[in-house]
Parts: structure tokens; C-alpha cells; sequence
């Protein structure tokens, strides 16, 4: 199957890569992820049980507590946070987590958001997936 | 700051605009580690405040954590924090009430703030423009003075883009979280305009409406007129739109109150306070705890800001709760206590915030109901 190129918006740079975790309802890390081992927590959640641990994380849009960033940059400090996020809608928790992450650990954990909808169904948990956050372009191995 | 910029660009703000104050997180149990670096980081560097900052609730009563059971490793990760925030020169309110305490913004200023009830107070009954602002990026508009325009600091966004009527009778305290958790559902990321409140409505009750909605959307503003400045009536809260009008009846609060409340277990926390409460609420309490006493096996804690708490001390307020056997903590809540820790698995309370919130883990499970019921079942 021929690669499928999806193309957002760069929000914080850097180049990942890593199987597709796939949440097409609303997301947020926090009390939605257990920063102590990356495995999904929130009960309302389609991805429920899922590790996000290295994993590209796409989901439509953020929601909930305005702490969702800080819980995003404790997965960082123990090692158990995304290789990279994928949004519909700009996440600001993806992006400051993000910033932090960079800023108090030197990781880089690029965002890209802007993708289009079709992606959360054609995009399958498993998928190989390379971000590049500067560009914002999204490549799906199938 | 690096923060501001990139969600400046992320957002597509034209430019940064100077803020009159600022309020920020500090509390343990959504920080964690991460966090108490973070927050020393700026310490350290010599980073200051550039506004009159407020700070959220601590994850310990400050005060008598010890009496509350929290572990001594857990309250010394919360003090490091309070230490970093006092060098970075915030005020140590530790309230999500910071503008019924010590945050007081004019009329059309612009702030920035954390807190999701207290940023749909700020813009729908103070009359400030504030948006939602994310952990991290707290800090970094507070040190700065400055915040992205976009947003809620843009007039052309903050017009009601969908009417709520209230055609039920408000006949609890649970009526108005309840309402606001309904909006907040079915707003989506349109301001709401609410008609249709008793005349006679409190601005603690229009907190509690405000948190209800905070919590179940992506709610930053509720017009309300009569109440919200610029707002004397729904067509200028819309800027004379036609917009979707939806009725708010019996039947739909009773939906989201079936919808929070989970279980029928005897509780073995029942939780007020979330957001604080103020005197007058800590004062209606004890007026309905007077008399009664709480049963074995259940505890009742109030939360409140420390400075209402010495208000209680001092007018007999607090006595009087204690005496039922209720306790009254402060700079602290329910919603960001290590609760799992303490030992409590199940929650009764009337906060519609507190049931979205805790429940989401699915570790502590809630029972929602309004405080004279709560109060009726836990006493004799």
C-alpha cells in the first residue's frame, strides 16, 4: 500500500518516529494518563488501556483541565511520553507540554496539528508513522 | 518567553498584549515532579513576577495537613512548590476564589488566567477579558506581564453564539451546577448567553454555575444579562444575532445529575467546596449542621481559602461545623487532594466540577446531590 502523506501545521519542531495510537474522540493527559507508566487512564476514553509510550499520538482535540500540560511534561520526565503528537484542532497542552519538554529536559516532542478528520479512520493503531514537526507533514507506512 | 510565543504562533495572535494580573497553578497532584522543577527552574533564575499574581489551590491544607493525613513525603513535594512560587513574589492566597479574596482586576482589563471557573467569572461577571490559560504558560504570562491576544481578548469573539432559557425552577443550590454543566455539554466552543435566572441570584451562585460549565466544555464566558457588563439584554449579548435558542427544563438537569452520579455506596467523603467556598457559605452550612451530627465512617470536609477560614474562626462559624463533627480546610480541595491516597473511594458532594473531574480516573467513584440531601443522609 502506498503511503498516505498527511499534511498539517508545524506547531514545535523535530523528526519521530513510531507506531500510530489512534483516539478519535476528545483527549487530555490529565487524569487521562498515568505519567507512571504512559498507559491511558480516562474512563471516557476510546484508547482506554493503550500505552501512548513512544507511541505517535493522533487525536482530533485536546480537553478538560488546563493541567493537561503539566501531567503531558511529567510522561516526559519519566521517559513514558509520545514520540510525537497529531491533532485536528491546535491542543495548546500538546504545544506547551511540548515547549517544556525542550525547555527542562531537552527532548523534543513535535506537534503537528491541522490534519484532516479522514486521518483518525484512516490511520490504523499499528501504523508506522514519521512526523516532522518543522514541516507539519505526517507520513503513514501502510 | 519561548512559552508565550510559541502558542502565540500555535493560536495565530497578532500580537502580545500587557496583562493587569495574572493567576497560576502550584499544586502537587497535577504538577508532580515535572512541575516542582519547572517552578524552581524560574525560581532560580531569578525570575519575578511582572503583575499581581494569585495562586490555585495547594494539593495539602497548608495549615493541618498533618491532621488531614497527608504523607509527609507528598506535603514536602506541595511546600517545595510554595516555596518557588513565594521567590518568583505571588501573593499565597492558595484559592480558586482569588477574586472573592485578593485578585481584583477592573472592568475591561485583561488578565490571564488558570483556573477554569474563575476565568468564566472573570469574563462573564467581573467584565475582564481572560482566556483559559494552560499550566506552563501560567508562569510565563505572569513573569512576562504579557499574553497572546486571541481568543476571549478579541470582542469580535466573545459575542453569544447560542441562548440557553431556563425554564426550570431553581429549587437547590444543585440546580445551579447543574446548569452549568448542561451548558457546558451543549455549548460546544460557542459562548453561551443564559436567560431566564431568579432575579435574585448570588455571585456564589453564579460561581458554582460558572464551574459546573468550566468543567463540562470548553466554556471561558457565559453572558448573563443584566449581570455580565456590556450584556443588559441576550440580543446584545449576541450583537443582535439571531443564534440557536435551547430550553434548559426539569427533565435536563435531572439528566446530568443522573449523569454524575454513579453509585448508590454509603459515601466515606462528602466534599464542599470546589471551587472554595465563601463565608456566607461556610455560614449557611453551619447553620444546617447545627444540631446534627455526622455518622460514624463518613467524613465531611468544607474547603475554603485560608482568609475565609479566619473569618469562620472568628465569627463561631467554624465551631459550630466542627462541633457536628464536619471539619473546614483550607488552601486546598477535593479535586486535587490525593483522595486514592487518603483512603476514599467514595465521594458524595453537590460540586458538578468535583464529579467530572474525579471521576474520570474511574478509581473514586461519585455520588452527586444537593448539600441539604447530603446533609439529611450523612447526620442524625
Amino acid at each position: 500500500m502506498k503511503p498516505l502523506i498527511l499534511s498539517g501545521r508545524g506547531l514545535m519542531e523535530g523528526n519521530a518516529e513510531g507506531e500510530a495510537i489512534v483516539s478519535t474522540k476528545a483527549f487530555t493527559f490529565a487524569h487521562g494518563v498515568d505519567p507512571a507508566t504512559g498507559k491511558v487512564t480516562d474512563v471516557r476514553s476510546d484508547v482506554r488501556g493503550s500505552n501512548v509510550g513512544g507511541k505517535v499520538l493522533f487525536y482530533p482535540f485536546g480537553k478538560g483541565s488546563t493541567t493537561a500540560s503539566a501531567w503531558f511534561l511529567e510522561t516526559v520526565r519519566l521517559g513514558n511520553h509520545p514520540a510525537a503528537i497529531v491533532t485536528e484542532g491546535v491542543d495548546l497542552s500538546a504545544v506547551i507540554g511540548s515547549v517544556m519538554a525542550k525547555l527542562i529536559y531537552g527532548k523534543d516532542v513535535p506537534v503537528v496539528s491541522g490534519v484532516p478528520r479522514t486521518a483518525y479512520t484512516e490511520v490504523k493503531p499499528r501504523d508506522r508513522v514519521r512526523v516532522d514537526g518543522g514541516t507539519g507533514e505526517v507520513r503513514v507506512e501502510r | 518567553m519561548e512559552v508565550v510565543t510559541k502558542v502565540g504562533d500555535a493560536v495565530g495572535a497578532d500580537s502580545l498584549v500587557p496583562i493587569k494580573s495574572a493567576h497560576v497553578l502550584a499544586h502537587y497532584s497535577s504538577l508532580h515532579d515535572a512541575g516542582v522543577e519547572v517552578l524552581e527552574r524560574f525560581a532560580d533564575s531569578g525570575g519575578k513576577f511582572a503583575v499581581p499574581t494569585s495562586v490555585d489551590p495547594a494539593s495539602i491544607d497548608l495549615q493541618n495537613w498533618r491532621s488531614f493525613g497527608i504523607p509527609e513525603d507528598y506535603a514536602r513535594m506541595q511546600f517545595r512548590l510554595c516555596d518557588a512560587y513565594a521567590r518568583l513574589g505571588g501573593m499565597r492566597c492558595w484559592t480558586c476564589v482569588q477574586y472573592q479574596v485578593c485578585n481584583f482586576p477592573k472592568q475591561g482589563d485583561t488578565v490571564a488566567w488558570a483556573e477554569s471557573s474563575a476565568v468564566v467569572f472573570a469574563n462573564s461577571v467581573l467584565g475582564c477579558k481572560s482566556n483559559k490559560i494552560t499550566s506552563g504558560m501560567d508562569l510565563a504570562c505572569a513573569i512576562l506581564g504579557q499574553t497572546p491576544r486571541f481568543g476571549m481578548l478579541v470582542d469580535e469573539n466573545r459575542k453569544a453564539e447560542v441562548s440557553f432559557k431556563l425554564s426550570a425552577k431553581i429549587t437547590s443550590d444543585l440546580d445551579y451546577r447543574s446548569l452549568g454543566f448542561f451548558i457546558g455539554r451543549n455549548s460546544g466552543s460557542r459562548v453561551p448567553v443564559l436567560v431566564g435566572l431568579p432575579a435574585g441570584v448570588s455571585s456564589d451562585q453564579v460561581k458554582h454555575l460558572g464551574a459546573g460549565a468550566a468543567a463540562a466544555g470548553p466554556v471561558t464566558m457565559i453572558h448573563l444579562p443584566g449581570i455580565t457588563p456590556g450584556s443588559r439584554t441576550p440580543e446584545e449579548a449576541s450583537g443582535e444575532e439571531k443564534v440557536e435558542e435551547m430550553d434548559v427544563t426539569r427533565s435536563d438537569l435531572e439528566g446530568v445529575e443522573s449523569d454524575l452520579d454513579q453509585t448508590n455506596e454509603t459515601p466515606d467523603l462528602v466534599a464542599f467546596g470546589v471551587p472554595h467556598l465563601s463565608v456566607n457559605e461556610l455560614g449557611e452550612l453551619a447553620k444546617m449542621l447545627e444540631g446534627r451530627k455526622l455518622r460514624a465512617g463518613v467524613k465531611m470536609y468544607a474547603y475554603t481559602s485560608s482568609q475565609a477560614y479566619d473569618m469562620a474562626l472568628r465569627s463561631g462559624i467554624l465551631e459550630t461545623i466542627e462541633v457536628a463533627g464536619a471539619r473546614v480546610s483550607h488552601s486546598t480541595d477535593a479535586e486535587i487532594s490525593p483522595l486514592k491516597r487518603l483512603g476514599f473511594n467514595v465521594v458524595m458532594t453537590n460540586s458538578a466540577k468535583l464529579a467530572e473531574i474525579v471521576s474520570s480516573e474511574g478509581e473514586v467513584r461519585i455520588r452527586y446531590s444537593s448539600q441539604k440531601k447530603i446533609i439529611e443522609e450523612v447526620t442524625n
